[in-house]
């Protein structure tokens, strides 16, 4: 496809039903906002090219239902994600209390352990909040993950919720290049690297 | 300089030498070259603190530039000091010396033992050399030599650089160099001998003082003393009294379940050889003044056991042949075989399968007659049973790659459940004789998420590990190919007879292991799902007059099991996994019902449906009460219904999945059908609540299902009071949304009566399939992270014996590069190599400190304290190039050290005459034939430093430093001399 495209990330979405994880995917990928949007079955799919900071990446986003049931379902669409984004509703505390038991899923299922979490704290245009976004801060900053509060309907903080976790992914070192470019390990063998110049240590004199 | 003569062609050819132009052009790319590295002008820093050269790092840039059309390469080599480089910017002295000045005569960095020989020889900590860029080229002629001298004089000049730039000229094994250094009004030209033989009147310091002096050409009288540094080196090759113990395992021996002493599942380790060849001891005099000691061609007082210094290194074996590297690699190169199992072991491997398969069903359905009889035990006779005869079958009698016992061996091991008594697969994953395994739950246990590959205690892990010794001993890739083939068949044995596989963690397939490991889990899933199914059936047939009208079985499913059926199906239960098309969840008895519920009925129509929801009054799969929810019409209280397993996924399935599912886009259209692809399991659990739920509504559903989805309200009514009302979200009212949809389309049948979800026939039909189609490299690829797994945890367990710090920290970093690597589909080899030879430098560094500990002695000392001195002596030797010996030759080390040489030196003596015939010529023999003759060989280099400050040319000239270094071994003899002059006043 694109020739200048950078790479290709697989994102999550999750967290319990209804908090509008669905909402906040579809604002950010057709930027539109539909009430009439059905309950999600299993999982959902969609893509969106972004550039962050010139690089652009494709962002192949996975999204689940959240109920408890497909619940068993959804750990296997978490291999191989390299950024994850856990959604509450800022209007319903019981979501907010449920974030641990997703943490713990996801930290079972999880296949990489560099993982990047961002918490999402959702319908911040609702009158009747529940959840004080200190609250949500503490727990991100608990947990090492990125935070914003974001509205699906009013538009608020979504676009920045992705770039920011694009960012950071691509910040990551191994996270997102297909094949690490890790340098290899230093071996103490401190001889080896001295044999090829001009005097290794033993060569001076014996 | 340069004062050897051999006729050795030129190589350095240029047209025109005296060119102005091309000189010219030259000079100024060397001045160039400076500029850019900034090196111009003064340079300063403080004398350097002891052993710097060794503990900072030492670094260099290069550049290229050409003499007409003769390249050379141009480097700066320079101590990259972390520790002073914030404070290095002190006060600039505008007459100091220049540095290289000042460290011609710093005696805290004499004697580096890993250097550039520039820095042995003259001291510096920064220098920059220009020497030829190929390879083969070398200056040779004289004139040409002094050209290039020159040159460099010019560009010093021009520029005003006081960092000491040096010319590499004859050729490069040579080391000759000349250079110079110049600073404000000073000037330090840096000349070098470099001889075959020495001439006997340097071999001792007296002469080379005599040098020295003349040299330097000092007008004053008396002289200042000459500070005087030696070092004498002696070489130890012959380790008497100690042999290398270790012996490769003999491979034809196999006793007890064991070859050549090795257990399967275990892995060898160790060096077949001594990886320490030569120990070199250097005494060194740090510190003399000409004078103190007497050193000429007649007497010597440099006695090495008197030296105030000792030091040690030792010499390591290049690659010593070692027992777990030569497994890993071995296994490794597997992954590069071509050959299919067939085209190894004959055409056929698997192909008689259906034969072999109907004459166990055909043995099987005999057995079902004396009916509650299961098959409860596996021998390994029978396990052995068919690859063998199969390749005798095509290959002729003897040709099997595996003989029997050691077949028997291995799957008496991998399949312990075969021996046990009680083995009906249920304690199958009791550990017999697992060794020395990490305890679950540890650090090393939990090692398998790094690697991708397996529980140490897993079958996967055993396999791999049996794979890896059959590689290595017993018929290499066709002793794979054949141990596999004899594995898949037994892997379909137990499919067909309900065994679980055993060594399995039970549940989905740990997408954190390998893939052939979530295979074998896949397997067992199957097996279950099959098992429960026929013990369903079996069970209801044989349990029907006790009337026991229901059983929960260990996952807590239920067993419905009153009903009338017909004997006849009891033998059929066997063939449910040949025909899967109208499998049923759990199927049991009710085959009228099962009948009346099945596929054809859907077509019938909703006339039939409403006929159904009457006759479903009682209410059926019940699995527990919700809370106190009652149903929003009846208020009969809220059931959970028993519902479907998911099914279980490997992570290749998954991928396929989850491919099949994105491939049907982001439009509209396509959600769509992603929605109803996965309403499979949301339309198995609407049935299963209905059944459970009579006169249930879909709101009822929700307030169990997705509970946000019904929302309440608190409301006054027209009387007055609160009452809660409840409704569907807007979500779920959207008219004709999949939900609601699903819920018109939702029959009440409980789970056991639905058709699968999970269709295990054919899931273990295609985990047998991949298995089969697996090449022996294929195999070795999926294994591979399991056998570097257990290497790592045998150099760990070989490393806790003798605790060493270094090959600890190596250790975590193989774990953490692994991780890096191994968890990514499809790694490299490249990579995989980098981590094989991880593993084998650690076991060759564990094998030096076994050689060097036994050396030592260390197991005899037996007095506490100098045991631990002992043992970082040695240790040091790991990590260090040079280990200094405290208490010299008087301490504990120093004396084993003495031992060692006056041991082989006594050997040596006693050697043919001829050695000590040539020999006894030396001067130095002669010498020391007073002294310690017996206990020490003659030093095999003696190394000199002689250094001073002095006027130089004139008396009135400002006192400079000069020094120079001197080198002899049996066949090169060095002088390096380093020779500075006042260049304003003389
Ligand atoms: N007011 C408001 N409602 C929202 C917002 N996001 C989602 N919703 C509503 O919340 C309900 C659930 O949203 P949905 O995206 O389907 O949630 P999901 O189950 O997490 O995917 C829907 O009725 C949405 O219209 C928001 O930011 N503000
Ligand atoms: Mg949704």
């Amino acid at each position: 496809m694109d020739e200048d495209i950078l790479t290709t990330l697989k994102i999550l979405i999750i967290g319990e039903s209804g908090v509008g994880k669905s909402s906040l995917l579809l604002r950010f990928t057709d930027d539109t906002f539909d009430p009439e949007l059905a309950a999600t079955i299993g999982v959902d799919f969609k893509v969106k090219t972004i550039s962050v900071d010139g690089n652009k990446a494709k962002l192949a986003i996975w999204d689940t239902a959240g109920q408890e049931r497909f619940r068993t379902l959804t750990p296997s669409y978490y291999r191989g994600a390299q950024g994850v984004i856990l959604v509450y509703d800022v209007t319903r505390r019981d979501t907010f209390a449920k974030l641990d038991n997703w943490l713990t899923e996801l930290e079972t299922y999880c296949t990489r352990n560099d993982i990047v979490k961002m918490l999402v704290g959702n319908k911040i245009d609702k009158e009747n909040r529940e959840v004080d976004r200190n609250e949500g801060l503490k727990f991100a900053r608990k947990h090492s993950m990125l935070f914003i509060e974001a509205s699906a309907k009013t538009c608020d903080g979504v676009q920045c919720a992705f770039e920011e976790l694009v960012e950071k992914i691509i910040q990551t070192p191994g996270l997102w290049e297909s094949e690490s470019q890790n340098r290899g390990v230093k071996l103490s063998n401190h001889e080896e690297g001295y044999r090829g110049g001009a005097c290794g240590g033993y060569c001076s004199m014996l | 300089m340069a004062a050897d003569s051999e006729p050795e062609s030129e190589v350095f050819e240029i047209t025109d030498f005296t060119t102005a132009s091309e000189w010219e052009r030259f000079i100024s790319r060397v001045e160039e070259v400076l500029n850019d590295w900034k090196l111009i002008g003064i340079s300063s820093g403080k004398p350097l603190g002891k052993g710097v050269y060794t503990t900072e790092t030492w670094e260099e840039k290069s550049d290229e530039i050409s003499f007409a059309d003769f390249r050379f390469s141009v480097t700066h080599h320079y101590l990259v000091q972390e520790s002073s480089e914030k404070d290095s910017k002190e006060e600039i002295v505008e007459d100091a010396l220049p540095v290289a000045m000042q460290d011609l005569l710093c005696m805290n960095n004499d004697f580096p033992p890993r250097a550039h020989c520039l820095v042995r020889w003259y001291g510096l900590r920064e220098f920059v050399v220009i020497a030829p860029a190929a390879n083969n080229d070398a200056v040779l002629s004289e004139s040409k030599c002094n050209l290039l001298l020159s040159s460099v004089s010019i560009a010093l000049g021009n520029t005003g650089c006081q960092v000491p730039l040096f010319v590499q000229i004859h050729h490069q094994w040579r080391k000759m160099y000349v250079g110079e250094c110049q600073g404000p009004g000073v000037r330090t030209d840096f000349e070098m001998v470099h001889l075959r033989k020495v001439p006997s009147q340097y071999t001792h310091v007296s002469g080379l003082l005599d040098i020295f002096k003349s040299k330097i050409g000092c007008p004053l009288t008396p002289l200042p003393p000459i500070n005087i540094s030696i070092r004498l080196t002696y070489v130890l090759q012959d380790w008497q009294q100690y042999f290398w113990p270790q012996q490769p395992p003999d491979i034809d021996a196999l006793v007890g379940g064991e070859v050549g002493g090795l257990e399967f599942g275990k892995l060898p380790f160790g060096a077949c050889e001594d990886p320490i060849s030569e120990l070199h001891l250097a005494t060194t005099w740090p510190h003399l003044t000409e004078g103190i000691i007497v050193d000429n061609d007649v007497y010597s007082d440099l006695d090495p056991l008197q030296a105030p210094q000792w030091s040690v290194r030792v010499r390591k074996a290049d690659n010593p042949q070692c027992l777990l590297s030569d497994f890993v690699t071995e296994f490794f190169k597997l992954c590069r075989r071509k050959e299919s199992t067939d085209e190894i072991l004959g055409k056929s491997a698997f192909e008689e399968e259906g034969k072999e398969v109907a004459d166990i069903s055909h043995a099987l359905s005999k057995l079902t007659e004396p009916a509650p009889v299961p098959i409860h035990k596996l021998s390994v006779t029978n396990m052995v049973h068919t690859a063998k005869k199969k390749i005798r079958k095509h290959r002729g009698v003897d040709e099997s790659p595996l003989n029997n016992e050691v077949l028997n061996t291995i799957l008496l091991y991998l399949f312990p459940d075969a021996a046990d008594k009680s083995a009906d697969g249920s304690e199958a994953r009791t550990s017999t004789s697992t060794g020395s395994l990490p305890p679950p739950d540890s650090e090393d246990y939990n090692i398998y998420i790094q690697f991708k590959s397996a529980p140490s205690d897993s079958l996967t892990y055993k396999l791999a590990l049996c794979l890896c010794m059959i590689n290595f001993y017993h018929g290499g890739v066709k002793g794979v190919a054949h141990l596999w083939q004899e594995f898949v068949l037994e892997m379909r044995y137990r499919w067909e007879n309900n065994f679980f596989v055993p060594g399995l963690a039970s549940g989905a397939p740990d997408l954190r292991c390998c893939l052939l490991h979530q295979k074998l889990q896949m397997l067992n899933c199957c097996i279950e799902r099959k098992k429960a199914r026929d013990e369903g059936k079996k069970a209801n047939s044989f349990d029907r007059s006790s009337g026991d009208p229901g059983k929960t079985d260990l996952l807590g499913r239920e067993f419905h099991k009153d009903s009338d059926k017909e004997k006849g199906e009891v033998g059929k239960s066997w063939d449910s996994w040949s025909d899967s098309e109208e499998e049923f969840f759990e199927c049991l008895s009710d085959t009228e019902e099962l009948k009346a519920n099945g596929q054809e009925n859907v077509k019938k129509g909703v006339a039939k449906e409403s006929s159904k929801e009457t006759l479903a009054l009682k209410p059926e799969g019940r699995l527990h009460q919700h809370g106190n929810l009652t149903l929003l019409h009846s208020g009969e209280p809220l059931y959970v219904p028993v519902t479907q397993e998911p099914a279980p996924m490997t992570e290749d399935l998954l991928e396929e999945q989850s491919e099949v599912l994105a491939k049907l886009g982001t439009s509209a259209e396509g959600a769509h059908l992603r929605a109803r692809m996965q309403s499979a399991c949301l339309l198995s659990d609407m049935e299963s609540f209905k059944a459970a739920n009579p006169g249930c509504c879909l709101e009822d559903f929700v307030r169990w299902y997705s509970p946000r989805d019904y929302i309440e309200e608190e409301m006054v009514d027209e009387k007055g009071n609160v009452v809660i009302k409840g409704e569907l979200s807007a979500r779920m009212k959207i008219p004709s949304n999949m939900w609601v949809e699903a819920w018109e389309t939702a029959k009440p049948i409980p789970a056991r009566r639905q058709r699968r979800l999970f269709d295990d026939t054919r899931e273990a039909e295609k985990v047998l399939h991949y298995f089969a189609g697996q090449k022996p490299a294929d195999l070795a690829r999926h294994l591979l992270p399991c056998v570097l797994h257990a290497a790592v945890l045998k150099v760990k367990e070989e490393e806790s014996l003798e605790d060493i710090t270094s090959v600890k920290r190596i250790i975590k970093q193989i774990i953490t590069h692994s991780s890096k690597v191994l968890r990514f589909p499809n790694p490299e080899d490249k990579k995989l190599e980098e981590i094989i030879a991880q593993i084998m430098s650690v076991e060759a560094t564990i094998a030096r400190a076994r050689s060097l500990k036994a050396k030592f002695g260390i197991e005899k000392c037996d007095e506490e304290e100098e045991r631990k001195d002992l043992e970082n002596f040695v240790n040091s030797f790991l990590e260090q190039p040079e280990v200094p010996v405290i208490g010299a030759g008087r301490g504990p080390a120093g004396t084993i050290i003495h031992k060692l040489f006056m041991n082989a030196q006594r050997v040596a003596t006693m050697l043919p005459f001829d050695e000590e015939l040539k020999r006894s010529g030396s001067s130095d023999e002669k010498r020391l034939s007073s002294g310690s003759v017996a206990d020490f060989p003659s030093p095999a280099g003696r190394e000199v430093i002689l250094r001073m400050t002095i006027p130089r040319p004139a008396p009135y000239s400002k006192p400079l430093p000069q020094r120079m270094y001197s080198v002899f071994t049996k066949d090169d003899f060095r002088l390096a001399g380093a020779f500075s002059s006042d260049t304003t006043f003389f």
